[in-house]
């Protein structure tokens, strides 16, 4: 992930629950109440950069600001879909960078077995995902609904593999130049 | 994106790479030997077999100065046997058919020659009758080439051209059903086996293919440092002076 990686930078923008340890004084405007003082115990949205920062103090030896949650796109809910069909899910409307967020995520967590599950997941959907690129006619039957449910990283895999194709065709005379 | 074209190297690319391949033509003119950068070109005298590299070949061809000899594999019976391979045969249900086999010396050494120059595609059989057929590395562009300027030097084109479709078909399939094991070979310890894969069916797969491992890699980082710090504590405490290790992991810990 470089500096200049839009995807990463959307990343880091996605919000993730956070309960405040401390009594913060001033910051009520997290809350939507400018002026006031943020009371110990209250739970707040804050973009992945913001949480992360926060929550690092237990490292450095002092009590901690926030402590932080699992993002509903990563819940207990989600993993079980993913274990038992990946390919009816719609990563998309959970998070649109699915897979960056939860490589972030279990970065701060620790998490093995949601690390099977992701990985499992990917390749399922990835074998998908190849079918589709390869399909010349276009999307067939259900198609459709799992390409619009593709994250960011999954819409790329799919580009690669589906520009590649129609370069072949294209070179092979199978199809026109555009 | 700012530059228009994709990583690695497009189909067109592959294709002139393809061109430096040696075929064998029967010439119908007469034509003065060329000193090309690539070597000297053999004086062309009519009714003799010349070895030719393929763009030169196919020149000629479309002038109506020679014909192509088909190379060996470009048939409907080797083709046939090998497509019945890739899809019948067990041993061959997750691999590709195996490539030829690289040619002997006359003393019987082994020759190595960069894959460019191995005379795979020339008429004279480079491996004898008991070999298996088998596909060389730029199967997918010299067949195509070949059909598409020389079809009426092969036996039976339209036959050919169905059977390297399905064979194409067989193989693609494969090779996106390998992702399964993509993971063994994200996390170190596994691989892919993709011996036999021609240049062209690797070039299409390039982008897909290494997208889904750092996708892998990505997913599976976080328990793959965890591994290797219990390996370097493992290390540690079995007396093992891994200093560098620690080194190491302390990189890791840092946000």
């Amino acid at each position: 992930m470089s500096y200049y990686d839009i995807d990463s930078i959307l990343t880091d923008a996605q919000k993730l629950p956070c309960t405040f340890e401390l009594e913060v004084p001033g910051l009520g405007i997290l809350e939507g109440n400018p002026g006031e003082d943020i009371k110990a115990g209250t739970r707040i949205d804050l973009p992945l950069w913001l949480g992360e920062m926060l929550s690092i103090g237990a490292r450095l030896g002092t009590s901690r600001l926030v402590t932080l949650d699992m993002p509903d796109a990563l819940s207990e809910r989600v993993m079980n879909a993913l274990k038992a069909d990946p390919r009816t899910l719609d990563l998309r409307a959970l998070a649109p960078h699915f897979y960056n967020l939860s490589e972030r995520i279990l970065e701060l967590f620790e998490e093995e077995e949601m690390v099977d599950v992701l990985s499992d997941a990917f390749k399922k959907r990835a074998a998908e995902i190849a079918d589709h690129a390869h399909n010349s006619r276009g999307t067939v039957g259900g198609g459709v609904d799992f390409l619009r449910g593709l994250d960011e990283t999954e819409r790329q895999l799919f580009r690669a593999a589906h520009d590649r194709a129609k370069d072949m065709r294209i070179w092979s005379g199978e199809a026109k130049r555009k | 994106m700012a530059f228009p074209l994709p990583r690695g190297i497009t189909a067109s690319e592959i294709a002139f790479l393809a061109e430096m391949e040696t075929v064998t033509i029967v010439p119908r003119q007469r034509l003065e030997g060329l000193e090309l950068l690539g070597g000297p070109v053999e004086p062309l005298v009519p009714p003799r077999r010349a070895s030719l590299p393929l763009w030169l070949a196919l020149l000629l061809k479309r002038q109506r100065r020679a014909n192509i000899i088909p190379p060996t594999w470009l048939h409907p019976e080797p083709l046939a046997l090998i497509l019945e391979f890739e899809s019948q045969h067990q041993d061959y249900k997750n691999a590709f058919s195996p490539p030829p086999p690289c040619p002997f010396t006359p003393d019987g050494n082994r020759y190595y020659v960069a894959p460019p120059f191995l005379p795979q595609n020339t008429a004279q059989t480079v491996t004898s009758s008991r070999d298996p057929p088998s596909l060389p590395f730029h199967w997918v562009e010299v067949g195509n080439m070949l059909l598409e300027v020389a079809s009426d030097d092969l036996v039976d084109p339209d036959q050919i051209r169905r059977l390297l479709k399905d064979l194409r078909e067989v193989r693609m399939a494969k090779m996106r059903s390998g992702v399964d094991v993509l993971d063994a070979a994200a996390t170190g310890g596994g691989g892919v086996a993709l011996t036999g894969v021609g240049s062209m069916e690797l070039g299409e797969e390039r982008g897909f293919i290494t997208g889904v491992v750092d996708g892998l890699r990505k997913i599976g980082s976080s328990k793959e440092q965890a591994r290797r710090e219990q390996m370097a504590e493992q290390r540690a405490n079995g007396g093992y002076d891994g200093t560098q290790d620690n080194d190491e992991e302390e990189d890791y810990m840092e946000f």
